[in-house]
Formats: C-alpha cells, sequence, structure tokens
C-alpha cells in the first residue's frame, strides 16, 4: 500500500464519510471507492459488486477476481428512551458493536453525567429532543421507561419514521396496554406489530445486564436482517 | 457489525511509518469454515518483528509475523498466504478452530 493511499485512508475514516478500500491483489494497487464519486477505470466495472458489500455490511474479495473491498460503514444510530440502569449496560455492549447511541430522558436525576460519561444525554421530552436528532429508517429505538408519558410520543415518533428497529420494556400487560393506546392514536395493526414488546430474545435472565444483554442480541439480529 | 471507524490500526501503522520503520500490514481477506476473525482484521509488523493488532486468536500470528520479515527482506510489494486446519506436524501455524483463513500481505512504500 502506497502511503499516500494509506493516509488519504486515515483522512476519510477521521471525516467519518463512508468509503470503501478496494485492493488489486494481483498488485496490491489500492485506492478509494467513495458512492456517488467519479469512479477510476480500474474499478468502475466492479460498482455493483463493490455496493453489495456495503449492503450487506461486509468485507470480501469480488467472485472470481483478484478485487478485496473493505467497506467502512457508518454506527446505526440507536436512541434510548430512559437513562435507567439498563441502559447503562447497553451503553457498554454498544461501545464494542457498530451503534451510536442517543439517550432521552427528560427526568433530570436520571439523565446525569456521572452516570453515563462520554455519552450524549437528551435532558428533554421526547417531542422536543428528536426536533435536534436526524433519524430515518437506519435508526433505531429502545424505550426503557415504561411510562407512557415518555415511551409512547418516542414509539409514536418511530413508527411515523419508519425505525428499522422499535423496542419497548415492560410485561405482556403493559405492552397490550400500549398497543391499545396506540391504536387509538391511529397506527394500524401492521405498525403495532413491528414492536418488540416486550423487548429482546428470551434469554431467561433478569439482571439489569441481562436485559441489556438481550435486547442487544435482537437488535443485532434485526440489524443484519434489513 | 464491527466500526472499522474506531480501529486504530492504519493510524498506528502510519505512526510506525512516520518513525522510519518499515511496515507490513497484514489483513484477513477471506475465511472459510470457522475462523476467529472476519475478514478486514488487520495487524501491523516492523522490521524487527513488532507486532500489532491480530488476524487470528493466535494461532498463525506468529507465522505472518515470519512471512512479513521475508517480504521486508526481499523488498517485495505484497504477498497471499492460506492457512489451514492444523495437524500435529505442523500445529504451529495451524488454525485450531478448524477454519481456514487467506491473509494478504502489503508493504507501505
Amino acid at each position: 500500500m502506497k502511503i499516500k493511499i494509506l493516509q488519504e485512508i486515515i483522512k476519510k475514516k477521521a471525516s467519518k464519510t463512508e468509503f470503501a478500500i478496494v485492493t488489486n491483489l494481483k498488485n496490491g494497487d489500492s485506492e478509494i471507492f467513495e458512492k456517488g464519486k467519479k469512479l477510476s477505470k480500474n474499478i468502475e466495472s466492479y460498482k455493483d459488486h463493490i455496493e453489495s458489500f456495503f449492503k450487506s455490511k461486509k468485507n470480501g474479495v469480488i467472485e472470481n477476481t483478484d478485487i478485496f473491498v473493505e467497506t467502512y460503514i457508518r454506527p446505526i444510530n440507536v436512541i434510548i428512551v430512559g437513562a435507567v440502569h439498563i441502559a447503562q449496560y447497553l451503553v457498554d455492549f454498544a461501545k464494542s458493536l457498530n451503534f451510536e447511541i442517543s439517550i432521552i430522558d427528560p427526568r433530570g436525576y436520571f439523565a446525569t453525567e456521572e452516570r453515563f460519561p462520554d455519552l450524549k444525554i437528551i435532558n428533554k421530552w421526547p417531542e422536543e429532543a428528536f426536533k435536534d436528532l436526524e433519524t430515518n429508517e437506519n435508526t433505531a429505538l429502545i424505550a426503557l421507561t415504561h411510562d407512557p408519558k415518555i415511551d409512547d410520543p418516542a414509539i409514536q415518533h418511530a413508527l411515523k419514521n419508519k425505525f428499522y428497529y422499535i423496542g419497548a420494556l415492560g410485561s405482556k400487560k403493559t405492552h397490550e396496554n400500549r398497543c391499545k393506546r396506540l391504536k387509538d392514536a391511529g397506527f394500524n395493526e401492521m405498525e403495532i406489530n413491528s414492536i418488540y414488546g416486550p423487548i429482546g430474545i428470551k434469554l431467561g435472565g433478569r439482571s439489569a445486564p441481562e436485559i441489556a444483554l438481550s435486547i442487544i442480541s435482537q437488535l443485532v439480529a434485526e440489524t443484519y436482517k434489513k | 457489525m464491527k466500526n472499522s471507524f474506531d480501529e486504530k490500526i492504519l493510524e498506528e501503522a502510519n505512526d510506525w511509518v512516520k518513525s522510519n520503520q518499515k511496515v507490513v500490514i497484514a489483513t484477513v481477506i477471506q475465511t472459510w469454515g470457522s475462523s476467529p476473525r472476519q475478514v478486514g482484521s488487520r495487524m501491523i509488523v516492523n522490521e524487527k518483528g513488532d507486532f500489532s493488532g491480530s488476524v487470528s486468536g493466535g494461532c498463525v500470528e506468529s507465522a505472518v509475523v515470519r512471512e512479513c520479515l521475508g517480504l521486508i527482506k526481499e523488498n517485495k510489494p505484497c504477498k497471499k498466504i492460506e492457512f489451514k486446519v492444523s495437524n500435529e506436524s505442523a500445529w504451529e501455524v495451524g488454525l485450531a478452530c478448524g477454519g481456514e483463513i487467506a491473509v494478504y500481505l502489503e508493504q507501505v512504500n
């Protein structure tokens, strides 16, 4: 690899724009691929293959070629509502995964910097908080307060903006009531059924780190499906 | 699901180069069966045999270092090496997991 390319890669990484390193394994020549940018003659014909690596979030050698593709994909935004104990463990797990977490909690005594160092905590009600957040079909929501006043507006925002994952903490009974409220608010059955409630995969554990693990497992699985 | 943006191995390679070291970047480019590190995992090696990062669960790193030193000595730009299932006669460079990996070595120049 040429030192010039290496330094260019480091610059691209720092700017957090999505790109791929495309390497010809025969001669070691590398170049940077960016979506929407004009491609060099050498990699022009591999455009579709390179984009499919982005889609599957994988790296690899393009079949029957000597071209290696390494993708740099932006972390997925995960919004947690409720700066509760489980959220602290979720933040820990997410650190080693490709997730970028924001926490919303209007209750000041929960959302302190001491409990969540190095993290963006939005100390506002969800309706207000979402005004400052860019959200779309690549965003995930984890609602943890099981307080309708706080969770419901966030879930409604997530449904309207077609988040790919919406999970809400609470018992079956709590979730049934939540579904009823959403129905009254005008959401259809398909939308309501897309919510994971009770949140998480069945692990059997009940401690905060175990619940966090079950949630993050479900989130990872759904992220690969999307 | 790895966050490639947060991995600092290429930055480290650049630092090594800046301090006048010869550096080879080793990247996992293919895996078959079960293997501990995914495609895109990296380690870097300098001319003294110091290394950082990993391409397996500790199974083939020593062999990768040797190959990297060879590349620097012969002053070759790149090379692809493959590691297969371990057996008794070659336990040192085999993968105990039963998987296979291809590692691409490239000298920074």
